[in-house]
């Protein structure tokens, strides 16, 4: 193995540590390519069978500007970003600063720069934070002596990576081939060259203490690399969807540009609407003629589909609809994660309205969640909401191979040929379901309509009818609130203290839970998928044994935990931990929050 | 002799009463698609009749069609989904001036430059009805109104001049003064191979002002044909168009004497190109794998 002869290589005279986990990040200016180089490295390492994850993180600047990624690789499932990175790679200062929090260095981080820059300012003192070892490395001189010219900076970076830390070398290697090999022998050439030179200079400059990453426990090849856009499209494409119409929006957009690629082969279209409004109405029209349909979105064009989303509740449509949230309101921050669009997902619109609520928590069960979104739209005939976020949706993950056989895809009710002889499209029935029909199904026609109807479909504005209506339209989704594979336990049913966390950073707290059981901590954790309606009896039992709780959330107001609020009595020791968009959490932070609660006055 | 067709007007009727006031326009205009309907002799089940919010957006339910009453504004990309969704059906979208020009406006020139074969009928009174009386994008400037008692400031939308302009392959105005000469229209409209629209003045009796009532319709409409005016000539098509407000011209206003293929259509080609690519369902992640 490559990376174990390296250790040898290198390691001889100094200390040499080999970990199953190590947190990378980049930064610099647009053109730097330091997102294409984290990309490289995650691909290189997921064929070679890790597991991986990167986030990538831009100014919002079309062109140029900042941009950065964190890299973490793992040879255990790899739960979240990570907190403090181990290595950081700064090509420029300016635009590492600017990633602020993102970016974290602890006393534990490699610190590589380019030597041209000059060393660390004064501000990296100033933050409190002395990294262990400073690198200053000749990276563009490196490149020019290697590669003839500055263009494969990138090459030179990932060369030094993998000469230090032992990633994925013939990975890399096989990376630079697929990515160049066809554009020129000259351009592989010297990106080859570059590698070599990179791999060369970290041999010959070993690091105080050597730190390589163990083998990958996977397989070669037994890796999906995705991120969450692409498998909510894939997972969706699955399931059977047959129209998507939408409107670009950062940072859902990706979704309707992997189906507008794919749709077609499995029969089905994309229509990129004129507005939000446009998309989420042929949508609904697609659905009322019988299609699985979907549309994609985020916060702004949740506050302009509301309205067309009370239709698809009063006219018991199917629809899908992912919000990938982003930092609100308004505009706010289009290219960072939040968790504030829950009320918008649950609340938005007029009327009384019951609309199910479901969170994937990371790249891999994004796909699940959707295949679920779809199935529950389907079955019971409403609008449903997934609730994505911009980190899981634009991160990259190298996770196992899902398998799909295991998966149930439901279809919605049809009326059977004795319904049709005397058919009621809105029929008050036991579950709430009634069977339903399409245009071109003989004997089924009926008015479909945003207006209250009565079984048929037939206007009305009876009181009477209205009441039997709204309590159809909110039992059928009763048994929702049952469905126990909606939720994630983990701990003892006893423990005292708890994490509660949704979304991207369920993966957050699922490491702070570990670390914290590590710690002696007796603690349990709750990941709910659905969030609304709110299942009271699970969250109830889970709260029962709580003295110290949190509810961790990225937004300013904490949204998950007012709704428990509303709908059952969640302990007084239960706190809300909330912080605004842009503000990862870290795994250890919130064990060290948890454990503060003991303090806390009950 | 003729072989008879497979279906008659009243088979499209439903046993709905209309809400619309005794000589609305409306009533007539449903008489004119029922005929239409009948015609084509498409089977009820295999319309859809799509509306949006108004007086004129009732129409749907007053049919045996599948019909969808939808949102204020939103019946043309509703209407769209239902035809990609579906393109064997027979897909009609109904509405007023309101409904089309005012709070919808922003879907019509994405409508007809995407080319579906559906068909639009407006049913223009230049005035909101349902909501008893307001200033409508159609009305003629001053029109005194609940909201606006001092006479409006704005000039009207020339509905005619906007479908002409936004290159729509069909556009045509009718009026229920002239029955025969409305059905004709619609069905003319429907049997049209892409996006056609149809003006329809159909005058409100309760809000409408006394020059816009049938009668006088009946006095001051004049058919293109009589004209002399030739569909194809989009440019004359466009200069009569401009006489909206003040002459009733009835009749084809420009018909594409070379309709493209329509969206659906193009979208079939795509799905047959592309399906030979199809992967198996199971397999659809696997694209993703990393080798």
């Amino acid at each position: 193995m490559t990376h174990a002869q390296l250790g040898l290589a290198c390691c001889s005279a100094a200390p040499h540590i080999m970990v199953d986990d190590l947190i990378l990040g980049m930064a610099g200016a647009g053109g730097d390519g330091v997102v294409s180089a984290g990309e490289s490295l995650l691909s290189a390492a997921s064929s070679e069978g890790y597991h991986a994850m990167m986030t990538k993180s831009f100014g919002s600047q079309i062109r140029g500007g900042e941009s950065s990624c964190r890299v973490r690789l793992s040879t255990k499932k790899v739960l979240n970003p990570g907190g403090a990175l181990d290595v950081m790679v700064a090509l420029n200062w300016e635009d590492f600063f600017k990633f602020g929090a993102e970016l974290p260095l602890s006393v534990d981080t490699v610190l590589i720069h380019e030597e041209k820059v000059g060393p660390p300012p004064e501000t990296l003192a100033a933050r409190g934070v002395v990294p262990r070892e400073v690198l200053s490395v000749p990276i563009s001189e490196l490149t020019k002596k290697s590669a003839g010219s500055d263009k494969a900076k990138t090459s030179v970076v990932l060369g030094l990576l993998s000469g230090w830390f032992g990633i994925a070398r013939d990975g890399i290697a096989r990376g630079l081939k697929k990515k160049f090999g066809n554009k020129g022998e000259g351009l592989l050439e010297a990106n080859e060259k570059a590698l070599a030179a990179g791999i060369e200079y970290a041999q010959a400059h070993p690091l105080a203490q050597a730190r390589t990453i163990a083998p990958p426990n996977g397989t070669p090849g037994s890796k999906l690399l995705c991120d969450g856009n692409d498998m909510t499209a894939a997972a969706a494409l699955f399931a059977g969807v047959q129209f998507f119409g939408g409107y670009p929006i950062t940072p859902s957009t990706e979704i309707m540009q992997t189906l507008t690629r794919e749709i077609w082969k499995y029969g089905g279209t994309v229509l990129q609407c004129e507005d939000e409004i446009a998309g989420i109405g042929a949508s609904v029209g697609a659905s009322f003629a019988g299609k699985k349909s979907m549309t994609a979105t985020s916060g702004p064009g949740m506050d302009l589909k509301a309205e067309i989303l009370g239709l698809a509740t009063i006219a018991e449509l199917p629809l899908v609809l992912v919000d990938v949230q982003r930092g609100g309101p308004s505009t706010g921050l289009p290219t960072k994660p939040e968790q504030s669009d829950l009320f918008a997902a649950a609340f938005s619109g007029h009327g009384d309205v019951l609309r199910p609520v479901l969170a994937p928590t990371d790249v891999e069960d994004s796909f699940r969640i959707t295949v679920e979104a779809f199935n529950i739209a389907e079955h019971y005939q409403t609008p449903v909401i997934i609730l994505s976020d911009q980190e899981i949706a634009q991160r990259k993950e190298a996770v196992d191979r899902i398998d799909t056989t295991k998966f149930e895809i439901l279809e919605r009710l049809k009326p059977s040929a004795k319904e049709l002889e005397s058919y009621s499209r809105f029929k008050l029935t036991e579950s709430g379901i009634s069977p339903i029909s399409h245009p071109g199904m003989k004997g089924g026609n009926y008015l479909g309509a945003g207006i209250e109807h009565n079984e048929k479909g037939d206007p009305t504005s009876g009181g009477v009818m209205h009441a039997k209506m709204n309590q159809k339209r909110f039992k059928k989704l009763d048994p929702l609130k049952q469905r126990a594979d909606l939720f994630e336990l983990h701990g003892n049913a006893t423990a005292p203290f708890a994490f509660v966390a949704w979304g991207s950073t369920a993966g957050v707290c699922r490491e702070a839970y570990a670390l914290a059981k590590k710690a002696g901590l007796d603690v349990k954790l709750l990941v709910p998928y659905l969030l609304w309606p709110i299942a009271e009896q699970v969250f109830g039992d889970f709260f029962a044994s709580v003295r110290h709780g949190l509810v961790v959330e990225l937004s300013h107001q904490g949204q998950l935990y007012r709704m428990l609020r509303m709908q059952l009595d969640v302990p007084r020791g239960v706190r809300s931990l909330a912080r605004s968009g842009a503000n990862p959490f870290q795994p250890a932070e919130l064990v060290t929050r948890l454990e503060g609660l003991k303090e806390m006055p009950q | 002799m003729t072989a008879p067709e497979p279906f008659q007007a009243k088979d499209y009727k439903s046993d709905l009463k209309p809400i619309w006031c005794p000589g609305c326009g409306d009533f007539g205009v449903l008489q004119g698609l029922y005929r239409a309907l009948a015609a084509i002799g498409r089977p009820p089940h295999e319309v859809a009749f799509i509306s949006g919010i108004g007086c004129s957006s009732r129409i749907p339910g007053y049919t045996t069609a599948y019909g969808f009453n939808s949102v204020h504004g939103r019946s043309l990309p509703i209407a769209q989904g239902v035809k990609l969704a579906n393109p064997e059906l027979l897909v009609v979208v109904a509405g007023g001036d309101g409904d089309g020009f005012s709070i919808g406006g922003g879907h019509v020139a994405h409508a007809v430059r995407r080319n579906l074969n559906i068909t639009y009928l407006v049913m223009d009174n230049q005035v909101y009805g349902l909501t008893k009386g307001q200033l409508s994008p159609t009305s003629p400037k001053g029109l005194q109104t609940v909201t606006s008692p001092l006479g409006s400031l704005e000039e009207p939308v020339n509905p005619l001049l906007f479908l002409l302009a936004y290159g729509a392959g069909f556009v045509a105005q009718g009026t229920p003064a002239d029955m025969p000469g409305l059905a004709s229209l619609i069905e003319e409209a429907i049997r049209y191979p892409g996006f056609s629209f149809v003006n329809i003045q159909s005058p409100c009796v309760t809000f409408g002002e006394d020059d816009q009532q049938l009668k006088v319709h009946k006095a001051k409409m004049k058919s293109l044909a009589s004209l002399k005016h030739d569909p194809a000539d989009q440019l004359r098509a466009m200069d009569l168009a401009r006489a909206y407000g003040t002459e009733l011209y009835t009749g084809v206003f420009y018909r594409n004497p070379n309709p493209p293929l329509p969206y659906e259509e193009l979208i079939k080609i795509r799905q047959a190109e592309e399906s030979k690519k199809a992967r198996p369902r199971h397999n659809i992640i696997d694209a993703y794998l990393q080798k």
